[in-house]
């Protein structure tokens, strides 16, 4: 059954002079018990798309989508009242940044306990509090953090950035959501803290049958254990299918470019030549251009370009672009 | 052969507070040695907390070290906290380019800055090397009017790049400069430090955490854990073969 739905998410930003369109028509689904990543650079809208899911963005975003539906149910046409209630029961959130979503005047105790589902409204209050602090004990040794005490007694400040991420996905995993989306869970630790919460994430995955969106700028992290990847360049999707499909045989431009600045995917570069990279940078949101927005840095760019290409799906790998990389065969 | 660097037993201590008025000696790195030829990568990986921000700010002379020398082409540079008064050598680029260029000068002002204090080049001098500097770099010579905010995160890379650059150094120091970009970008500031090595013979200190980018370009690695060196070697050899568990470790995932 098909968990969330997402058809043409639009979201503009009015400015005083004009209308910056930072996402434009994303198309993605997800199943239940899938991991999903959603890869793009700085500013191709991958936050944006996750916030809006959830509904946290503010009144100056503009979102239209022909639908967005969370198992059937469209969560556009709910009041702001039933869609709280919705997403806060099922769909759960981790942030970029963990040591500033965090409240700074609260300690960890009592952030944790402030998310815990109606833990035990029966019963007397002495053991309601024991309860609640069972319950918070439990959730932080399931993150993999082994001295509950101190940290529990301590402020966000206080805390590595290692530990502030893992607080937020205790956080995030206390009412065992539907789906998790991971902003890039990992950009601020290193590689053995980054593996931890990976093999956190995965053993949800694959014990609580959770489904997750990962949001990442890095490839080759997500690249193990995602069932399918989306690309997005600018806010457009460019290429979209199973993982494996997508690294045997990327099919648009962007992403090849993506694999091949990996120096471990990419067979036969001997030790210290470069790396194949495309020319120029990401155009600013003021300065889109016009039709497929890789246009002005794409290889293979031609006249048609400056049409924005539809999405052609071709057994569950999708792709947007008029001119891909390898012709189907026949 | 002389090596370009050379660094010998180099240790440095924090005074931390312990108690009221007791001070307590924390050792951030003991007895650091390693030695780099011209034109050759050093990676200096280890997790966070190992020291090796500080291995960068020692070698760049934003801190002095408390014993040990550093060695440039046979000259002692800096002697048990001693340092001789000279930046040019070696210069360092820094994790986030965006802060720590100053907003208030144009690029051109700030370039020109460096060549003042360090050089004794006239005003004709100056310019005709910020422009060489520039398009050394990938950027155009009318860069040099524009302030940092009208760059994008990769060409504020590539200023940062300039500004080490111009005092024509022989060890850069690059302290997380590429592993926070995005990957395309990333490829391409890559391409330009490899570019840079082949052309003028620069040796790199890199401090990284992204280990396929440092047996891609890296000739020897240094594992530092609680400020000790555990393993140094070549990075084949290392990477291949890792002797100490905390190598393993880290190389595993």
């Amino acid at each position: 059954m098909q968990l969330l739905d997402v058809r043409n998410l639009t979201i503009e930003l009015r400015t005083s002079e004009t209308v910056i369109r930072a996402v434009d028509r994303v198309s993605f689904s997800l199943k239940e018990g899938e991991v999903h990543a959603l890869v793009g650079e700085s500013g191709s809208g991958k936050s944006l798309i996750a916030k809006a899911i959830v509904g946290v963005l503010n009144e100056r975003w503009n979102i239209t989508a022909d639908r967005i539906h969370w198992r059937g149910v469209d969560l556009m046409r709910l009041t702001p009242e039933q869609r709280r209630q919705t997403v806060s029961k099922d769909i759960a959130m981790i942030y970029q940044d963990p040591s500033r979503c965090l409240d700074p005047t609260a300690k960890i105790f009592n952030q944790i306990a402030e998310t815990l589902p109606e833990v035990a409204r029966k019963g007397f209050f002495l053991k309601r509090n024991r309860d609640r602090k069972d319950r918070v004990k439990a959730l932080i040794h399931k993150v993999g953090i082994k001295n509950h005490e101190a940290v529990l007694d301590s402020y966000p400040h206080e805390l590595s950035e290692g530990v502030c991420q893992k607080v937020m996905i205790a956080m995030a995993i206390a009412r065992t959501p539907k789906l998790l989306i991971a902003d890039e869970p990992t950009t601020a630790l290193e590689s053995t803290t980054r593996a931890q919460v990976f093999r956190l994430l995965k053993s949800l995955n694959q014990l609580k049958n959770m489904s997750i969106l990962m949001i990442s700028h890095e490839l080759e992290e997500i690249a193990d254990w995602s069932h399918g990847i989306h690309v997005l360049y600018c806010g457009q999707m460019v290429e979209a299918g199973p993982t494996h499909k997508i690294f045997k045989q990327p099919r648009h431009p962007y992403t090849q470019a993506l694999l091949k600045s990996l120096p471990d995917y990419e067979q036969g570069l001997a030790h210290k030549e470069p790396f194949y990279a495309l020319k120029g940078t990401i155009p600013t949101l003021q300065h889109l251009p016009i039709g497929c927005r890789l246009g002005p840095r794409c290889p293979q760019a031609q006249k048609e370009c400056v049409v924005t290409p539809s999405l052609t799906k071709h057994s569950g790998h999708s792709y947007a672009c008029h001119f891909p990389l390898i012709k189907e065969m026949k | 052969m002389q090596p370009t660097l050379k660094v010998q037993a180099l240790s440095k201590t924090f005074d931390v507070r312990a108690g009221l008025f007791k001070r307590k000696k924390f050792e951030v790195l003991k007895n650091i040695s390693f030695c780099i030829g011209k034109g050759e990568t050093i990676a200096v990986i280890g997790e966070t907390g190992s020291g090796k921000s500080t291995l960068a700010k020692l070698l760049a002379g934003a801190d002095n070290a408390n014993s040990g020398q550093i060695l440039l082409e046979g000259n002692i540079i800096e002697d048990n906290g001693i340092r001789d008064n000279q930046c040019r050598h070696i210069r360092m680029i820094f994790q986030d380019s965006g802060a720590s260029l100053n907003p208030g000068l144009t690029i051109g002002d700030m370039l020109d800055d460096c060549l003042q204090y360090n050089t004794d080049f006239d005003e004709e001098e100056r310019a005709e090397k910020i422009n060489s500097t520039l398009s050394k770099v990938g950027l155009l010579v009318d860069h040099q009017h524009y302030y940092p905010h009208m760059f994008s995160v990769g060409q504020l890379q590539r200023v940062a790049f300039a500004r080490a650059l111009i005092l024509d150094p022989k060890v850069m120091v690059l302290d997380e400069a590429v592993s926070s970009l995005d990957p395309s970008i990333r490829a391409q500031i890559v391409n330009l430090l490899l570019k840079l090595q082949r052309e003028t013979g620069l040796t790199y200190v890199m401090i990284t955490h992204h280990l396929s980018l440092v047996r891609h370009i890296s000739d020897q690695v240094i594992v530092l854990d609680k400020g000790e060196v555990v393993e140094y070697g070549l990075t084949e050899s290392v990477f291949n073969n890792p002797q100490s568990k905390i190598t393993q470790r880290l190389l595993s995932c």
